[in-house]
């Protein structure tokens, strides 16, 4: 499955890129994300609840950064285990451009999914990450806005 | 006023062979009142259900289950390490291998067991199951049969030397980790020498894909272990209950008295409930462990996903003829995608089943088949859906060579076979590769199919279509799908058929009751083919009791004689054998009580329907019923009471079914959607007990080989998840798919049976899946198709017309 959008964010592109690196603020935005520790500047852990079509899991995870292009890119490479419900693993490139006071981000991400997640929800699973995706990026253009207000 | 009843009349009322009986079973199937292995419950019996493996190919680093035995309900968690001990945690397969019954550090399939969850029902079953933590480690995974043989991912660590070499397995040497076996039949350098030398050679990849008979009925069992008298009974879907309990006891150890296995009701079974599964040993343990029953039952997706698949084949092939279209000879290559273990059910000297039967129904001098068994990360089993010991595949490739080869000599294939079959005076017939067909009359039943369908008229209308398609005129075409099968079925012959070294052989025992009715055993059991109703009407014919009388009982090992079940179209040709045989034994002692009540020598008296009369004075005679009586009360010298009989039958052969059927089919050539306008299917099963289970017979086996053609299959994505383990993607024709289907008969009995019977449950399946593909190959043959693989679905044959370039 693979993924790619591009998106602009109402905020420079320093704060962009330091706000996608701080798991405060990336929990806040992930949808069903229950906890997020960061073990060091390029390992954080993560356990997040995902529901696609009938299959409802939490699952728990590592994902490594690549922090080597900042501040125009950086990339990220994960895998998550949802027990009986299945497993995914997969990777992001994610590119920041400025834009005046904006930020335009584009990414492309890749997934393989396993498990009773791929057979249920293989019909569902693009829609869903598209969604998720969705989601996530609108929670965090209104946390930058926030940052922005405050 | 009539006062005599006529001979007529008195064969009517038996309801004897040939007589389109009404099936006693469907009372109570149509009123639900069926007994089914899930309506067993007993006291305080526990539910158990497995943790099965996300992955196709991982190790099994940990499997923690404190969580679970914290979920209320939950009361055990069986693990590889629990069954150890035992000696249980693996169990040996029906083809020779051995099988994990719970992941024992790794697992080689996604849905293998993992860990067996044990409750007081099922919800707290599947609770305690999303509570077990695993831990895997992903190992690559292979899922393509030709890379699994150059891959240097050894699947089965289990099976490497112990200086890392490859050791022969169950049927010889083995050339690679991940390869099974090579078998082979026929004269390898003489085909090559035939087919290098010949006028024209047709060669071609033929795939038979993977699928899965997908009974409506999953497989299941309920296990209770009796710890007062040390007896176990163990019911469940068994195709092959005796079988069952010889398994159960080897890997037991529980003395097989002391084991009695029940087959109830079964909804359907198809070859899926042949094999031993995990289930079952992990039932019996927990029963054990628990001292009370408990049942397993799968659930659609489990018997998707991991119960015994069907073919799997790919066969390459090479067939060559004079320029007159006389075939020369036949050679075939076949890798046989086994999956994880090799868990198919061929009888011990056939581990690619009976996949020499593929020189088909003609006469080809010389050939050569080599079948390479592979280990890959799918699912194992193999022998199932209708098709049993390859007979399927066999089909298919033939009937798929013949189109490609007409195409290569630019010849109507119909005629190609024509002048290719076997002659009827040709029979008994040796083939090329080892069988000896019993019985045939190819020549009459394709003449009937042809004249019936209107062959040259069809033709014709093909033509005028294609004409009319190249000018823009219509969008559909139109496609002739023919073939002309022979079977081999009634495994088998003791000295060449065995399963474990249980002999192929069945039984019947017969106990007629004073009053003139009886009760018979079979060592077969009915999964929906009406043995109840057809085995009684044998009987009817031979004893002279009516069918209504008689009751049929199978399933039960502490009352039924052994046999080795219901599969491969085996119950007629050889259970059904038997009953004529103890029929014949009831019969013979019959004769003796007769004429000591008549007053004559044994030999002045003869059968006739329902009596044995004097001979030339039919006025005297005493009726089956009055036999039946006087047997048991009547004190008659030199004869013990009673009127039993049992009849253990070892067929000399197997017997070769055989069939002609066209499919005409309609195809859009934008929408890739058919429409199949008619099915005219003629079986020759040889003698027809009931004509019209024979019908309801076909219809099952071409509506799933409608399935199997154009929709159904257990596909694979590159990490090993099964993509179609729902109903949602696995195609199951409903009565809005299923076309009309036109049957015919021709009768050439099997001169080695009793009663002259060769078997019909599977020849439906067999031939409806080439005439199915075969008219969609046939559809674009005009336009340079030779081969495209099945399924063909909507989008397949789209993407047919799109590679031709019929889409402008």
């Amino acid at each position: 499955m693979e993924l790619n959008d591009e998106i602009v964010i109402d905020a420079p592109q320093d704060a962009v890129y330091a706000a996608l690196n701080d798991p405060e603020i990336l929990q806040q935005c992930i949808p069903g994300c229950e906890e997020l520790i960061k073990h060091s500047d390029t390992e954080l852990e993560a356990k997040v609840v995902l529901k696609v079509g009938p299959v409802k899991a939490r699952f728990s995870g590592n994902v490594t950064l690549d922090t080597g292009g900042a501040p125009d890119q950086f990339s990220l490479t994960g895998q998550g285990n949802g027990g009986a419900a299945g497993h995914a693993k997969g990777g992001a490139d994610v590119k920041l451009a400025a834009d005046g006071a904006q930020t335009t981000l584009r990414y492309t991400a890749k997934a393989e999914i396993g498990g009773k997640l791929a057979q249920l929800g293989s019909r569902l699973i693009q829609g869903t990450a598209k969604k998720l995706a969705a989601k996530f990026f609108a929670s965090f253009a209104e946390v930058m806005a926030a940052q922005k207000a405050g | 006023m009539k006062d005599e009843v006529t001979r007529e009349e008195r064969v009517d009322a038996l309801g004897g062979m040939g007589c389109k009986r009404k099936r006693v079973e469907d009372a109570r199937f149509t009123q639900g009142k069926g007994n089914y292995v899930d309506d067993l419950k007993l006291d305080g019996m526990l539910f158990g259900d497995f943790v099965r493996s996300p992955y196709a190919h991982a190790r099994v680093k940990s499997v923690d289950s404190s969580a679970a035995m914290e979920v209320p309900g939950v009361l055990a968690v069986l693990t590889a390490a629990d069954l150890e001990p035992l000696g249980l945690h693996w169990m040996p397969t029906l083809a020779g291998d051995k099988m994990m019954v719970l992941a024992d550090g790794k697992v080689l399939y996604q849905g293998q067991e993992v860990a067996f969850v044990v409750a007081t029902d099922r919800y707290a079953a599947a609770d305690g199951i999303e509570s077990v933590e695993v831990e895997y480690e992903e190992l690559p995974v292979l899922v393509d049969p030709f890379e699994a043989l150059q891959s240097d991912v050894v699947l089965r660590e289990d099976l490497l030397g112990a200086d890392g070499g490859t050791p022969d397995g169950a049927h010889g040497p083995r050339n690679h980790p991940n390869h099974i076996f090579t078998w082979e039949a026929g004269d390898k350098d003489a085909t090559e020498q035939v087919i290098g030398a010949a006028d024209v050679v047709a060669e071609e990849m033929v795939y038979y894909h993977r699928t899965h008979p997908c009974p409506l009925e999953t497989c299941g069992c309920v296990a209770s272990m009796d710890k007062v008298n040390g007896k176990l009974t163990l019911w469940g879907t068994f195709q092959a209950p005796h079988a069952i309990r010889t398994v159960v006891s080897l890997i037991s150890g529980i003395e097989e008295h002391n084991i009695r296995v029940i087959s109830p009701d079964i909804g359907g079974g198809f070859g899926n409930k042949v094999g031993a599964y995990p289930g079952y040993v992990c039932s019996v343990v927990a029963s054990i462990v628990t001292g009370k029953p408990v049942k397993w039952i799968e659930d659609r997706m489990d018997n998707l996903m991991t119960t015994a698949f069907a073919r799997d084949y790919w066969m390459q092939g090479k067939i060559a003829a004079t320029k007159e279209g006389k075939i020369t000879g036949l050679w075939c290559h076949t890798t046989a995608d086994h999956g994880g273990f090799d868990a198919c059910a061929d009888p011990t000297k056939f581990p690619a089943g009976f996949m020499n039967i593929c020189t088909g129904s003609y006469d080809i001098p010389t050939a050569y088949l080599a079948v390479d068994g592979v280990y890959t990360n799918k699912a194992p089993g193999g022998v199932a859906y209708r098709c049993s010991f390859r007979v399927t595949e066999a089909a298919y490739f033939i009937e798929r060579m013949i189109e490609v080869l007409a195409i290569e000599l630019g010849m109507d294939a119909a005629e190609l076979r024509r002048i290719n079959f076997i002659k009827a005076e040709q029979f008994p017939y040796q083939s090329a590769l080892g069988w000896e067909y019993d019985s045939g009359d190819y020549h009459t039943a394709w003449g009937k199919a042809m004249a019936a369908v209107g062959y040259d008229d069809l033709r014709a209308e093909q033509a005028q279509r294609v004409a009319d398609f190249k000018a823009g005129k219509t969008r559909k075409l139109l496609g002739i799908g023919l073939c002309h099968f022979t079977e081999i079925v009634g495994a088998g012959p003791v000295k060449n058929c065995d399963i474990l070294g249980l002999g192929m052989f069945d039984s019947c025992e017969i106990r007629i009751h004073p009053t003139g009715s009886a009760i018979a055993r079979l060592g077969t059991i009915s999964q929906g083919q009406g043995h109840a109703t057809t085995f009684a009407q044998i009987l009817a014919t031979e004893i002279g009791l009516p069918a209504d009388s008689i009751t049929i009982e199978e399933g039960d090992t502490d009352t039924a004689p052994y046999g080795l079940g219901t599969y491969g179209s085996r119950s007629t040709p050889v259970a059904g054998a038997a009953t004529a045989m103890a029929g014949r034994k009831i019969r013979a002692k019959a004769q003796m009580i007769a004429a000591y009540l008549l007053e004559v020598h044994d030999g002045d008296v003869e059968f006739d329907v329902d009596r044995f009369v004097v001979k030339g004075a039919p006025e005297r005679f005493k009726t089956m019923k009055e036999i039946a009586f006087a047997s048991y009360n009547q004190a008659i010298p030199g004869l013990e009471p009673g009127l039993e009989a049992v009849s253990y039958y070892d067929p000399p052969n197997m017997t070769y079914p055989f069939g002609a059927y066209v499919c005409v089919m309609e195809i859009d050539v934008d929408t890739g959607e058919h429409e199949i306008r008619q099915f005219y299917a003629l079986d020759d099963c040889g003698t027809r007990i009931n004509p019209m289970i024979i019908e309801g017979q076909v219809h099952g086996g071409l509506t799933e080989a409608l399935a199997i053609a154009m929709g159904q299959e257990i596909a694979y994505d590159e990490m090993g998840n099964v993509k179609t383990a729902t109903l949602m993607d696995f195609f199951l024709p409903t009565a809005v798919e299923t076309p009309h289907y036109t049957t015919d008969h021709t009768v050439t009995p099997s001169p080695h049976h009793p009663i002259g019977a060769k078997g019909v449950g599977e020849s439906p399946n067999v031939g409806g899946v080439p005439a199915f593909s075969n008219a969609v190959h046939d559809a674009f043959r005009a336009f340079g198709l030779r081969q495209s693989h099945m399924p063909h679905d909507h989008w397949r044959i789209w993407k047919i017309a799109n590679e031709l370039g019929l889409h402008g």
